[in-house]
């Protein structure tokens, strides 16, 4: 998985509610201070090691990737991914449910668009049956509906199962066929919605080269 | 009522008048298999993906349409401007297209190389097997373990000749190469060490804007979730992206594991353990690693192979007049054995071999390996025919999950422990997560 780009929305991220009661320490301190710095390398050394820092971080790393300095951000965000994956190794499920435990929050509504997307794909690596019903709420939101389904298909078990089929029997039209991919995906039929993979749809403006196309640049080059 | 029998235009010509209007002379079994182009039958054909690699591929098959082996048909790109390029050179008759499904509905087409990055090559792999279209298509064959698959299910299940572009193994070094090995020349090998220069840092970062209106940003992107452009995204060096490119051990790593995997008879094959340790760009939005190192233990028989940047690069070797000369002497493997070592630089398009090699001679008796007559010819031979081509779908699969499982060891930070028959990582839920990923609609597997 790749560590995208979060954009830089004008909004900061707010403090969650989750990070009071999560343990902030001078670890984070520390390192949200390293992310800010403006050495290239300090960045680099502290995104890599945040996985130490663990859930207490996800909230202020949150916050920090709305920074307007382009390489603050990114750094955040790598951090962001780097406890996300610590804290899914086997045998951390204490870790692993204390960093879901501060990401739900970052999928309301007052957070900016491009962080509640990057946590739904944060989501659909380590979660489980806790974060559906946030995540299924999302398939009402016309910006972020194709990350949540695509969340929600990755989430193993039953309860991300029956999310995708209520929300297929609500969906819009335009989204129908999507939710249909994924219980397919999950190994469902889904009758009276057919695949669209081989449809093509797009035209092209570029026409089939002519030899009088070699004439004319013949004669455009005298 | 009896309904009237709809014939593919394949079908028709190897049982009716098509395979009349033969030469009869010409000896039984070489005329189609069933449904299946003969051995003297053009092959038309489409490029999807006209840029960088699928220019190549496009100059290169005019090659074989002069020579009356192939007729090109089509070509396409999501960028118009590439695309425009793409029909200048493919010349009278071609028809541009946007869209690649176009093609895969037209009856005519028999086979199509792709060429677009590699975060498409699974999906229209399996969507031309589907439609019935032979396929070449780049390395490295796949992003995910499940692309994989998908890819190895659609081709046998529609009976389709996939050639993937690991063309080291067409090489004639490297047919002397795995001669070599094969027959004992350093005795068992028992380790191989890749060695490649890092890959580049992405030093002029810019922000997210808007895609040039000659590119559909929606249609590159295809299968991968939905992201604002960058324009160091694309073209070229989306292959420093971790989602779509993979860095060098996706890219070179699948020339030169795919020449270890042959010569070691390893195709097949996978290792039980994983472990990658790595430095990370310090900028930019390139996230694939600059140094890597990736250990692969593989059990019965027994041996290792690494994966190093930098590794410790050998110095080309002199080479005298009419002696092929290295031009890519930044990568290549060191192959350790019982008896001594042996090396070879590049590993792609040029593939050299250390003169001991070259030199040796077979004594009476020696085992004899197959020698590609050339990767595209070994291609059309495999569509032809039905034959196995040299990089089969099956073993360029085995490879790309060597490199996949590199990368994926590095991004979680830990050792996997691989159980290649069930396709798993052992005790490690999060990773196994990470064999595949969710598609965007509806380019989708």
């Amino acid at each position: 998985m790749s560590v995208t780009e979060f954009g830089r929305p004008a909004v900061a991220v707010a403090a969650t509610g989750a990070t009071a009661g999560a343990a902030y320490n001078t670890a984070v301190d520390e390192l949200i201070s390293k992310i800010k710095d403006e050495s290239d390398t300090v960045r680099t050394d502290a995104w890599r090691s945040a996985g130490d820092v663990g859930a207490a971080a996800v909230a202020p790393l949150a916050a920090l990737t709305a920074n307007d300095a382009i390489e603050v951000a990114r750094a955040a965000k790598r951090a962001l991914w780097q406890v996300v994956r610590q804290a899914g190794r086997p045998a951390a499920d204490a870790e692993r449910n204390a960093v879901i435990a501060e990401l739900i929050p970052l999928l309301a509504d007052g957070q900016p668009m491009p962080v509640r997307r990057e946590v739904l794909w944060m989501l659909s690596e380590i979660a489980g049956g806790e974060s559906v019903e946030p995540i299924a709420s999302m398939l009402s939101n016309n910006q972020l509906r194709e990350d949540a389904r695509m969340a929600l298909e990755r989430i193993p078990g039953e309860a991300s199962l029956d999310a995708l089929e209520a929300a297929l029997e609500a969906a819009p039209d335009d989204f129908k066929l999507n939710l249909a991919q994924s219980l397919r995906q999950r190994g469902l039929e889904v009758p009276g919605l057919p695949c669209a993979k081989l449809t093509p749809a797009k035209q092209t403006e570029v026409t089939p080269w002519t030899p009088a196309d070699a004439e004319s640049e013949t004669a455009a080059k005298g | 009522m009896k309904q009237p029998i709809q014939l593919s235009r394949r079908a028709f010509l190897a049982t009716t008048g098509g395979a009349m209007s033969v030469p009869y002379l010409i000896p039984r079994g070489v005329l189609a298999a069933q449904d299946r182009p003969g051995a003297n039958e053009r092959l038309t054909m489409a490029v999807i993906g006209v840029g960088g690699m699928g220019g190549h591929h496009l100059r290169d098959l005019k090659r074989f349409q002069r020579s009356g082996e192939v007729h090109i048909a089509a070509v396409c790109d999501a960028d118009e401007t590439r695309l425009a390029k793409a029909v200048e050179t493919a010349g009278a008759g071609v028809q541009p297209y946007r869209d690649y499904r176009y093609i895969l509905e037209r009856d005519d087409i028999d086979a199509v190389v792709i060429a677009t990055p590699d975060h498409w090559h699974a999906v229209q792999t399996v969507h031309a097997c589907q439609c019935g279209k032979h396929v070449y298509v780049e390395k490295p064959a796949c992003c995910t373990i499940e692309e994989g698959q998908a890819m190895i299910a659609a081709a046998e299940s529609n009976k389709m000749s996939v050639q993937v572009g690991s063309q080291g193994r067409s090489q004639h070094e490297a047919y002397l190469a795995h001669r070599y090995l094969a027959n004992g020349a350093i005795g068992n090998v028992h380790t191989v060490t890749c060695f490649h220069y890092p890959s580049p840092m992405d030093d002029n970062p810019v922000p997210d804007g808007e895609p040039p209106a000659e590119l559909d940003w929606d249609l590159w992107l295809g299968p991968l979730r939905w992201r604002p452009y960058n324009a160091r995204y694309c073209h070229g060096v989306f292959r420093w992206l971790m989602e779509s490119g993979g860095g060098q051990i996706r890219d070179r790593g699948a020339h030169v594991m795919s020449c270890a995997m042959h010569w070691m008879n390893a195709d097949g094959t996978a290792p039980v353990t994983v472990e990658t340790t790595g430095t990370s760009p310090t900028k930019g939005l390139w996230d694939s690693c600059i140094n890597m190192n990736v250990t692969y233990t593989f059990k019965n028989p027994d041996w290792t192979l690494t994966w190093n940047q930098p590794g410790e690069p050998v110095p080309k070797e002199e080479r005298t007049e009419g002696e092929a000369k290295i031009s890519r002497p930044g990568y290549g493997a060191v192959y350790h054995g019982d008896n001594g070592t042996f090396v070879h630089w590049g590993g792609d398009g040029g593939t050299w071999a250390e003169r001991k090699c070259r030199e040796w001679t077979p004594p009476p008796g020696a085992i004899e390996v197959y020698e590609s007559p050339g990767h595209k010819e070994d291609w059309f031979n495999g569509i032809k025919t039905g034959a196995k081509t040299i990089m089969n779908i099956e073993a360029a699969v085995g490879v790309a999950d060597l490199c996949n499982l590199g990368n994926l060891s590095y991004i979680l930070g830990r050792k996997l422990n691989w159980d290649g028959a069930q396709r798993q990582v052992i005790g490690d839920e999060a990773a196994n997560r990470m064999l595949g990923r969710p598609q965007r609609h509806p380019y989708h597997l």
